[in-house]
């Protein structure tokens, strides 16, 4: 009796309060088994976690559809096919994504980590919400080609996921709900908080270099308007004066909201686990962090929109001498989790 | 002890349920069907043939469906029944005989006065509620932009010719704008005469497709013919289009 009171109570306050969620390190325990550690100095959580909270079944189930090829046309372009684990599920030898039949997308696969901070998704915010993301890379010619009556065929064909699906939702059915649910379940586990940076917020007895905390004044003075907070971006969108490359004439934001103020404008993204997130920019045209710095340095160009940051001097962009590049990039690689890059649980194999 | 094991089960029903009126046990439920018809000048549309006006220009429709979303029922002492949500989704297509035909289950028997339903999806409510459901049916009627997670709430395709143009495509494909614009409509139908249920129900809902270039905003094709993702004309089509339902009912 005891017992069960204890698992209502619980079970309504996870259900009904959000406020709880960031509170320290108090876990998130869902239904009956997953929680989530989220530092108490973590922004609020964004994802509706009343609406699809993860389960130990749900979990397991939205990884296998995350690794599994069923998800795209020719059998082979799984989720995980550009979204690699040990580069915080990027792709490093992909400058754009690689879609079926070697098709080629026009951006650059972004790290999967964080997401239930996040407001929008992709480089535009063309998904206003985690559950609805998967449905652009899986429907997408140049990604995954395939449709969700097809998929949903033969995830009810196949023989192991209806009983998948079946031990993870109440209602048991195969259906696309249910499937990008449990693809959620996956992904909202996949909480990058462990960096060193991290490490020395939490007092866990790290320190940071002299010259990483050199790199650290010099990024809170230089970058952190747009790269805020823990989190590293303000999830704005905002041109930062690339080039235009006439090979995509990527629009950015404003193929989402038609607003000719939104030209060329890409979001912001975050910079945890950015060592190892290469190639950067939405469209991958840099291969190291010091070519991006080189860009914020010298690299820039005024287009339709350029951010008025960048315009703030005589000088366009972000004045660095090759010393201070140095010393943020020392920063930035503080940034790097391996205990996420290395957590089992997200793995293929 | 067993007092509060209870009171915290009604407290969790009360705190995160909004639809949990009691239903009498006495309650009887029914099928409905809402028979939508699309028409211009009185008559049903004809795809690919006939040829309508608007203002100085003619035009011929190809395609034309809508996003039908949100199903309540208002009954005569102003309670609402809400169609279980996430059943609650379905995609209009004038090629489509069956698909016009939006056939409402376990209905309680009780006397209606009005109807209101949304145009397209709600976007505050996207990812919830079993929406994601109906994201097949939507990829089949071409009601998904491949680009975005967004849902083409309006696709209203066909030719015109103008003083300028002669048989010229146009395209309206109606959608939110991500989170910087939302485009769902809601409609209100109040019925003429009160919908007393019985075994076999059936309202008829039309739309006078017409309005869509001519109601709350005038639309020339000639002066724009091609309306998507475009922040001024949207939410103008989506205006006129809410505006074109009525009810024989």
């Amino acid at each position: 009796m005891r017992l069960s009171f204890f698992l209502l109570l619980s079970l309504f306050l996870v259900s009904c309060s959000e406020e709880d969620v960031n509170s320290g390190y108090e876990a998130i325990v869902e239904n009956d088994t997953l929680s989530i550690e989220i530092p108490d100095y973590f922004p609020e959580v964004t994802y509706n976690f009343e609406a699809n909270p993860p389960t130990e079944k749900g979990f397991e189930l939205g990884k296998k559809l995350f690794y599994d090829g069923k998800l795209s046309s020719d059998g082979v372009v799984s989720c995980g096919f550009c979204h690699i684990q040990d580069f915080s599920f990027t792709h490093h030898t992909h400058i754009v994504s690689h879609g079926v039949n070697g098709a080629l997308g026009t951006r650059n696969a972004q790290p999967l980590q964080n997401m239930i901070f996040m407001n929008e998704f992709t480089w535009d915010g063309a998904a206003e919400s985690l559950d609805a993301q998967p449905i652009i890379p899986i429907t997408a010619e140049v990604e995954m080609n395939e449709s969700f009556s097809n998929i949903i065929d033969k995830l009810q064909a196949d023989e192991e996921y209806p009983q998948l699906f079946a031990e993870a939702f109440e209602n048991g059915e195969v259906n696309t709900d249910n499937m990008l649910k449990a693809i959620s379940q996956f992904l909202v586990m996949m909480v990058s908080a462990d960096s060193k940076y991290d490490k020395i917020l939490k007092n866990e007895g790290s320190q940071f270099t002299a010259e990483e905390e050199a790199g650290k004044v010099l990024f809170d003075q230089k970058c952190a308007t747009c790269h805020a907070g823990v989190l590293f971006t303000d999830q704005s969108c905002r041109n930062n004066g690339l080039p235009i490359d006439p090979e995509y004439d990527d629009e950015g934001r404003s193929r989402v909201t038609g607003l000719q103020a939104d030209k060329y404008k890409f979001k912001v993204p975050s910079l945890r686990n950015i060592q190892i997130t290469y190639p950067y920019m939405h469209d991958g045209r840099f291969q190291t962090l010091a070519q991006v710095l080189d860009h914020y340095d010298s690299g820039m160009v005024v287009t339709e929109n350029l951010d008025p940051v960048f315009q703030q001097n005589e000088n366009l962009g972000i004045s660095l001498t090759e010393d201070e590049k140095q010393k943020i990039i020392a920063f930035l690689e503080t940034l790097t989790d391996d205990n996420f890059l290395l957590d089992d649980r997200f793995a293929e194999f | 002890m067993k007092k509060w094991w209870l009171l915290f089960v009604v407290l969790g029903f009360v705190g995160c349920s909004e639809d949990s009126d009691d239903q009498a046990s006495s309650q009887e439920f029914t099928e409905v069907t809402l028979q939508f018809q699309n028409q211009i000048e009185g008559e049903n549309v004809v795809l690919n043939s006939e040829t309508y006006v608007n203002s100085e220009e003619t035009y011929e429709i190809e395609t034309l469906r809508y996003i039908i979303s949100n199903i309540v029922l208002i009954a005569e002492n102003g309670e609402e029944f809400a169609y279980p949500q996430a059943e609650s989704y379905f995609v209009v297509n004038e090629e489509n005989e069956a698909s016009k035909s939006i056939i409402l289950e376990n209905i309680p028997i009780q006397n209606y006065e009005a109807i209101r339903f949304g145009l397209g999806v709600d976007q505050s409510n996207y990812p919830l509620n079993g929406v994601n459901n109906f994201v097949p049916t939507a990829e089949e009627n071409n009601m998904l932009w491949s680009w975005s997670a967004g849902y083409i709430f309006l696709h209203f395709e066909g030719n015109y010719t103008s003083a300028t143009e002669n048989d010229h495509l146009f395209a309206y494909h109606i959608g939110s704008h991500g989170q910087a614009l939302d485009n769902y409509k809601e409609v209100t139908l109040d019925f003429q005469n009160t919908l007393a249920l019985d075994s076999s129900n059936s309202i008829a809902i039309t739309s006078d497709v017409s309005k869509i270039f001519e109601a709350e905003f005038s639309l020339s094709l000639e002066e724009i013919d091609d309306i998507q993702v475009d922040p001024e004309y949207s939410p103008q089509v989506m205006a006129n289009f809410s505006q074109s339902f009525s009810t024989q009912q």
